[in-house]
């Protein structure tokens, strides 16, 4: 079974259609790529699978159940959790704090919380900087806190909404590699991610999206061949990669 | 439960716990409070002076309803009418006395329980809502609840509310069992500890999750619900509380000035009292309202005093500039610079002990 099936997504604004007739499946243990063009729907597909946006019709089954009609919170419950492409960091709380924030979901008392904070703090290689404030931070390290925000909840399906936009390209190697780490701690990855270096190197399969529909998926080699996804989305430069 | 993710090669035990926490009380602030708590706890003794013993209590009542108030502002949200929940604390209690001889030491709850029930039926349609809809409401409740009261000789069920007189407690002496007593000196320490008991709520609050809670959907109501919490939930939590304790102290002001009217307890004017405390001290901090409290109050009671009876009004004017110069000099309050100031004279008393 699919730990995440979407099936016959539509979601339109007003007149906007953002995505139609959108399917697609990942699978348990995979890190997925969701890649396409600014305004192909992407970031609507992840708000529908939070719970943010209900679709206009459709389903999202994870692990089997139907979230359509869940509230975020509910969903978050479940297993599922997701960062943002623009960072909500909680300002006036302290890194550690935020973490902690995560951390209750699944244990409501503060010492264990905290426990379980600075253990994911430790992990996504941030300890150092747990008591600073949350608007203190750099995007880095804004990036790294909404990981470690996310961790603390024990997503099973973790959706990571561009996680490299705004990083240089040390700081992006850095986080490939704990994206790795995280994947082998065994939480399932589905990636929007406008960095085509990235997606190639990290994601096993890759979807790309073109005006709210699927283009095509395939591995990151079936993908950059594609001629398809070469004119709506890669441009030559991967073409002859 | 989902596989315990992240088992990652360098996960030993956690540190230990680093440099100081940026809001952790430093150990001056603590001497501050435990020597301001024992100067409050003999005041008394030295300072026979009704009228001062007055400002004292006030000081400690308006703490307490600011305390109150600010758990709903530690979720981001604005009440602008509390003195409803204090209204209905003071009428529900003095009513109670009056017409079935119950003790408002009883009363205060049964005033508290109807006042957390209000508090959710305002709530539980307006949280869901962004934006001011939530402070716009609580604003129009208390007034439609004022011009209510202040024009309802009889209510339902013959509820004699007696309009804009007001409701005058029965006096029966020195009678601590029904919440009276000839003196200052009780109300003093009554006063004092309903504020300690809430602030001391208030600190324990934001040591749990629920605090912790308040604080995330406050920073971030989208960032919070992905993280699992039900923000409706816990906004709601607070405001029960909020409007549970402002309806005891709705009951204390009733006992204390023995004479409750719409204006007086449910007015914009308290309303805005009891919120101006809490943003003047910083409205999203355990101590904030205190120390609103301890500038603000006895301040408005002296313009009341010596100009309120010349220039009647006086004293809204003053509130007025008080909240102007607050949010634009320091607007999230007094409390956070004040703090930074008692840090900054504790490093410079540990760098002088270590020169010495």
């Amino acid at each position: 079974m699919s730990i995440l099936k979407l099936e016959n997504l539509h979601k339109r604004f007003g007149g906007l259609v953002a995505v139609e007739d959108f399917e697609m499946a990942v699978e348990e243990g995979e890190i997925v790529g969701l890649i396409g063009p600014n305004g192909a729907g992407k970031t609507t597909v992840f708000n529908m699978v939070a719970g943010f946006y209900r679709p206009d019709s459709g389903r999202v089954f994870f692990q089997g159940k139907d979230l359509v009609g869940m509230k975020p919170h509910q969903i978050c419950a479940l297993g599922l959790g997701r960062t943002y492409q623009v960072t909500k960091p909680f300002g006036d709380l302290s890194v550690l704090e935020n973490v902690m924030v995560g951390a209750f979901a699944r244990l409501p008392r503060a010492r264990e919380a905290r426990h379980r904070a600075l253990e994911v703090l430790q992990c996504v290689d941030f300890s150092d900087r747990k008591d600073v404030l949350g608007h203190e931070l750099t995007t880095v390290d804004h990036k790294r806190l909404e990981l470690a925000r996310a961790l603390a909840t024990r997503p099973s399906l973790l959706l990571l909404d561009e996680p490299m936009a705004g990083l240089n390209p040390t700081e992006k190697l850095h986080l490939l590699g704990l994206f790795r780490d995280i994947r082998k701690g065994g939480v399932t990855l589905f990636v929007v991610e406008h960095d085509m270096k990235a997606v190639m190197n990290l994601c096993q399969r890759i979807v790309v999206m073109d005006r709210g529909r699927k283009l095509l998926e395939g591995t990151p080699e079936q993908v950059a061949r594609d001629p398809q996804a070469i004119s709506a989305y890669l441009g030559e430069e991967y073409g002859t990669a | 439960m989902p596989i315990s993710a992240l088992e990652c090669v360098h996960a030993n035990a956690p540190s230990v716990e680093g440099r100081d926490h940026p809001r952790r009380s430093s150990a001056l602030s603590w001497w501050i409070i435990a020597a301001a708590t024992l100067l409050f706890l003999i005041i008394p003794l030295l300072l026979h002076d009704p009228y001062y013993l007055h400002i004292f209590i006030l000081v400690f009542l308006f703490a307490y309803l600011g305390t109150a108030w600010s758990l709903v502002g530690m979720a981001g949200q604005l009440s602008l009418g509390h003195a409803a929940f204090l209204g209905i604390g003071g009428y529900t209690s003095t009513l109670l006395f009056m017409e079935w001889g119950v003790t408002p030491w009883l009363g205060m709850w049964m005033g508290a329980i109807l006042s957390a029930v209000v508090g959710i039926l305002i709530g539980y349609p307006t949280f869901r809502l962004r934006g001011p809809y939530f402070a716009l409401t609580t604003i129009a409740f208390a007034e439609i609840l004022r011009i209510y009261v202040e024009n309802t000789e009889v209510g339902p069920f013959g509820i004699p509310l007696r309009a804009g007189m007001g409701l005058l407690v029965p006096l029966k002496g020195s009678a601590p069992a029904l919440f009276q007593f000839d003196s200052k000196e009780p109300y003093y320490y009554l006063s004092f500890l309903m504020m300690c008991m809430a602030v001391g709520l208030s600190f324990l609050i934001n040591r749990t999750r629920f605090g912790f809670y308040l604080a995330a959907i406050r920073a971030d109501q989208d960032a919070a619900e992905s993280l699992g919490i039900n923000s409706t939930r816990f906004k709601l939590l607070a405001m029960t509380v909020s409007c549970l304790l402002a309806a005891l102290g709705g009951t204390f002001y009733a006992q204390y000035f023995r004479y409750i009217n719409p204006e007086r307890a449910m007015g914009l004017g308290i309303s805005i009292e009891i919120a101006l405390v809490g943003i003047v001290g910083g409205w999203q901090t355990v101590l904030g309202p205190t120390i609103g409290s301890v500038l603000l109050s006895p301040l408005s009671e002296l313009v009341r005093a010596y100009l309120g009876g010349t220039y009647a009004g006086l004293h809204l004017i003053f509130y007025g500039l008080v909240l102007m110069v607050v949010v634009l000099f320091l607007p999230n309050g007094i409390f956070g610079p004040l703090q930074m100031a008692i840090r900054r004279l504790e490093a410079k008393i540990r760098k002088s002990d270590e020169k010495g």
